[in-house]
């Protein structure tokens, strides 16, 4: 039987003000397995990233992450369980601006370890950025950037990827080659966790959780949110 | 991987950096004056100290006030004068081996043309490097309580003048030499370049319209008021101003040990300690029993040490330093806040990177270690600008204030810049502590 990657359980997590992001959400996913989070604006997926991502601490509940429960970890055990367990893919890409491709990817290889030239370029080079290793990210195009943090979240071989809109900033034909990454990504065994509006995304992953007013929608159950672009609450942190 | 960050950063943010560096710069720049003239002068200061021994002036007592008032000497009195012939008995007092150099003074003011100007100058007479006769009779000095010294002095001649307790008088061209009758003086450096005069030209002095031709022997550089004088010997001063055989002062170069509490006792007078103190304290090497002796060889002269003027000008020269000390302090605290300023602008437009660096597994230390990198970078290029605009305007004051060029201190480079580092690190600390605070939940936020 396959084992059990992540494990949130009763997970409330409240901002300042009251406001509760996430209410009670338990939920699990298998190593290997590639899961879609859905729903609108101000639902917690976010939030939920954090948590799964160790950015943040639930205000009640349980996160565990390959059997630990990180909700108990202090400050920088969390940044080590980062920069070991977890690879980030950020819709904004985050790439830092006055490095290069390479240097953007050998900066989280020092954060986890030792810098090695060889193995970012590989890394670059298996996103098809062997041409541009020495680009700036503002001499690079938005799906080019993209795949540098895509190539950043995976070279420490992270057990878990998580991403929060990887394609929402990127034309069809960008999205196109940044899905068939996830999709070897997927083919290697890593643990996929991608926050999404675009149904095609969602469509590719083995499941979909949908969240609502911070609360999984339990499939067959009624959706009563609207689709993107719809009045919302303002509540997503 | 450290530096390549640090490098890249500093490369790809030059204008922001500058502002950095040039704040360090201005704090440095000014300890590095501060240090380059209090190292320097502490350092003269002890040389003129060292060089002079313990520096004595005797004079004759009672010297009556006398004033020049256009090249007239008006006195309220006849004016007293020490001989010439007494001075060799300096080299029979007690502590005569201690008498390292002396030289004595006669000096009035001139009129000096040369082919293209004329000044009113102070002609001053003195030894230069003179061979005297020693005395060869013993001496017998009777002491309180009965105690009697017998001192049998050295036979032959000694060598003394300018050249040997004046070491730091530099001349250009040649020293005068006593013991050939040579028309020559030595023209102070300032003054020279006034008459526009240079080794081997003619010169004339002229005293109560009498003209005397001269050549310039040599420039000399003091330091002090002999560049603006013209120095001849004792024997041409005397015949100038008529005064045979006389001499206004002799300064005195003797070898002392500190005062200490028998010195100090002594110092109200030496008359009132008991007889055996009194003993001890003439027969030990204290400036002011070497004083006490040459007073009793020379007739109706005072003698002090020159100390006290040396005193007077530490206290003034400390006075500048604690003054140049506050402005030191207050530029780098200005320095620290322009670091602090321009810290915080940058930890602000970092804070995504920031973010982001702790979203990868940075933990704080490491990036407050790249942030402090940055501080020292910066400290250290401020430094050295700091160092080299502080060397410029320490020559500046150096030539306003103090009219001599300084001989800088290679301890100078380091002190500087471990000073600009300290204030780039301080200056860093609260923005650095700001940059550890930042959320990067809060700093990624997707939309």
């Amino acid at each position: 039987m396959t084992k059990k990657m992540i494990e949130v359980r009763q997970a409330t997590k409240e901002y300042a003000g009251g406001t509760r992001a996430l209410d009670g959400v338990s939920l699990d996913i298998l190593q290997g397995e590639w899961v879609a989070i859905m729903g609108p604006s101000g639902s917690g997926k976010t939030t939920l990233l954090n948590l799964l991502s160790c950015l943040d601490r639930p205000t009640s509940g349980t996160v565990g992450i390959d059997g630990a429960d990180v909700t108990r970890l202090a400050a920088n055990q969390m940044a080590q369980f980062r920069r070991e367990k977890v690879g980030l893919v950020f819709q904004q890409f985050h790439l830092v601006p006055y490095l290069t491709a390479l240097e953007n990817v050998m900066l989280a290889q020092y954060f986890h370890s030792m810098p090695d030239a060889d193995e970012a370029r590989h890394a670059l080079e298996e996103v098809g950025l062997g041409a541009r290793l020495h680009h700036l990210p503002s001499h690079l195009s938005g799906g080019e950037q993209q795949r540098v943090c895509i190539a950043r979240a995976l070279i420490n071989q992270p057990q878990v990827i998580l991403a929060d809109e990887p394609t929402g900033n990127l034309d069809e034909a960008n999205e196109e080659i940044v899905l068939d990454l996830f999709r070897n990504m997927h083919a290697q065994g890593h643990t996929l966790v991608v926050v999404t509006h675009d149904p095609t995304v969602s469509a590719m992953a083995d499941r979909t959780i949908r969240l609502e007013h911070g609360r999984v929608v339990e499939p067959g159950e009624a959706m009563t949110a609207m689709p993107t672009g719809a009045p919302r609450v303002l509540q997503q942190a | 991987m450290l530096i390549r960050i640090l490098w890249r950063s500093l490369e790809r943010r030059k204008a922001r950096i500058l502002l950095a560096v040039l704040a360090v710069a201005l704090g440095a720049a000014l300890a590095t004056a501060l240090l380059a003239i209090s190292l320097d002068i502490t350092d003269k200061m002890g040389k003129e100290l060292k060089a002079f021994g313990a520096n004595i002036v005797a004079a004759p007592k009672d010297r009556p006030l006398a004033v020049e008032i256009a090249g007239m000497r008006y006195s309220n009195g006849e004016t007293a004068y020490l001989n010439e012939s007494d001075l060799p008995k300096l080299k029979t007092i007690f502590w005569r081996n201690n008498i390292v150099g002396f030289a004595p003074f006669l000096s009035g003011a001139v009129e000096v043309s040369s082919s293209l100007a004329t000044q009113r100058v102070l002609l001053v007479g003195t030894w230069f490097d003179k061979d005297i006769p020693v005395p060869t009779a013993k001496r017998q000095i009777l002491l309180p309580g009965n105690a009697v010294r017998e001192v049998t002095p050295d036979s032959g001649t000694f060598t003394t003048g300018m050249k040997s307790i004046a070491s730091w008088w530099h001349v250009e061209g040649t020293w005068i030499n006593d013991r050939s009758p040579e028309q020559g003086v030595l023209v102070g450096r300032a003054l020279a370049q006034q008459l526009q005069v240079h080794v081997g030209d003619p010169l004339q002095v002229t005293y109560q319209e009498r003209g005397y031709p001269m050549t310039v022997a040599g420039i000399l550089s003091t330091g002090g008021v002999e560049d603006h004088q013209v120095l001849g010997e004792l024997a041409t001063a005397q015949k100038i101003f008529d005064l045979p055989g006389k001499v206004e002062r002799v300064q005195i170069s003797a070898l002392v040990k500190p005062d200490d509490a028998l010195a100090l006792r002594a110092k109200r007078d030496p008359k009132s300690l008991p007889p055996e103190d009194f003993v001890t304290w003439y027969c030990s090497p204290y400036i002011d029993a070497v004083t006490f002796q040459v007073e009793e060889v020379l007739p109706g002269s005072e003698a002090r040490p020159i100390r006290q003027i040396a005193e007077a000008e530490g206290a003034f020269l400390s006075r500048i330093g604690l003054t140049l000390a506050l402005v030191t302090i207050i530029a780098l605290a200005v320095s620290a806040l322009g670091v602090m300023a321009t810290m915080t602008a940058t930890v602000m437009e970092r804070r995504t990177e920031v973010g982001l660096m702790k979203a990868l597994g940075g933990q704080d230390l490491q990036i407050a270690v790249q942030f402090m990198l940055e501080a020292t970078a910066f400290g250290l290029l401020g430094g050295v600008l700091g160092y080299a605009a502080g060397l410029g305007l320490a020559a500046l004051i150096g030539q306003s204030v103090f009219a001599s060029s300084l001989t800088f201190n290679p301890l100078i480079l380091p002190i500087t810049l471990g000073i600009a580092v300290a204030i780039a690190v301080l200056g860093s600390l609260a923005p650095v502590r700001q940059a550890m605070q930042v959320n990067p939940v809060v700093t990624l936020r997707g939309e």
